[in-house]
């Protein structure tokens, strides 16, 4: 493929930055990312990537807008109040980047669907707010051997890391079990909505680079970002030969029920 | 013995460490990260996860001296 004259244009600034160049842009027009959640992380980082020119994009969100949400999901504006967040989403980004093809998935990722919905991309980014569905995640992208670019926030703080199946440490390589029911969430202690902003962010950066086959990717560690401290923490993580979902064939248990 | 205590996202709090500073705790043989989480008075429930040097272990964990402990809290908005 050839970049088009507005092409050119519109991602000069991408081919200006050393590893990416005019291939790199190019490869990342061939390439395809799934987001999990289009809420506070979902939004900027499907903000940033069709920004950046990811050639399809899927969606995958089963809520609707509400007015609690418009302070940290930056895809959705007051008038979009009560529409479907996929919706909502994809005029935003289509009218940002025609270029980038935008796939809805209007429906909750489940342990039933995850496989089938994942197997279309390249890569998948954890945009969800909840435990369940990171361990659904989880366990299908290391099923399909999909790189997995996991993420949460709460209040000031957030966290990141990246998993290249039974290459690197996976998500339940940390986190074993469900949080107890009456552990604080987003809902108590609230979310700034920088926060995911920036977390996103990372996200993103990991996503390209992982697309495009540059750099070091955020593997083996895992990023605590504390907003109040203004600290960025990285902390080694290790594979688990006992893992439940990457570890030993003996160890792996199927059909797990997260619910 | 000692080993390497660090908590972050609030749980430093109940040791009065700043997000992810060093502390370093004495123990005794046959120490377990739940004992430790008792010594602070750190919720069990609230801890989401515990490594040690990079490893997750569960609380009733024997730790060795020289380990480096990270406690994490429950983080799963979106």
């Amino acid at each position: 493929m050839r970049l088009t004259p507005d092409q050119a244009q519109r991602y000069d600034r991408n081919i200006r930055v050393p590893g990416l160049g005019v291939e790199g842009q190019k490869k990342l027009l061939c390439s395809s990312a799934l987001i999990v959640g289009v809420g506070g992380l979902g939004s900027p980082a499907a903000l940033y990537l069709a920004a950046a020119g990811i050639g399809r994009l899927g969606i995958a969100d089963s809520d609707v807008v509400s007015l609690s949400n418009l302070q940290r999901q930056i895809l959705h504006f007051t008038p979009d109040i009560g529409k479907p967040k996929t919706l909502s989403a994809r005029d935003k980004l289509t009218a940002l980047n025609p270029d980038c093809e935008i796939v809805m998935h209007t429906y909750a990722v489940t342990e039933d669907n995850a496989a089938q919905v994942i197997a279309g991309y390249d890569i998948v980014i954890d945009a969800t707010d909840n435990f369940p569905s990171r361990f659904i995640l989880n366990k299908a992208c290391l099923a399909l051997g999909k790189a997995f670019i996991h993420a949460a926030v709460l209040s000031m703080s957030g966290r990141a890391m990246t998993v290249l199946p039974y290459s690197s440490a996976c998500l339940r390589c940390v986190f074993r079990q469900l949080p107890a029911p009456h552990v604080p969430s987003t809902s108590e202690l609230g979310v700034f909505g920088a926060i995911p902003g920036l977390i996103a962010s990372i996200q993103v950066t990991e996503a390209v680079k992982y697309l495009l086959g540059q750099g070091e990717l955020l593997t083996n560690r895992m990023l605590i970002y504390d907003g109040m401290s203004m600290c960025f923490e990285l902390v080694e993580v290790l594979r688990d030969p006992d893992c439940p979902d990457c570890g030993q064939p003996s160890m792996i248990k199927r059909g797990c029920n997260y619910d | 013995m000692q080993v390497e205590l660090r908590a972050y996202t609030g749980l430093e709090k109940f040791f009065g460490a700043r997000h992810g500073e060093k502390l370093m705790v004495d123990i005794d043989a046959n120490t377990t990260i739940s004992d430790v989480l008792k010594r602070y008075g750190i919720p069990p429930a609230q801890v989401s996860a515990a490594l040690v040097d990079g490893r997750h272990r569960a609380l009733d964990y024997c730790l060795q001296p020289g380990e480096r402990v990270a406690l994490f809290p429950p983080v799963g908005g979106g």
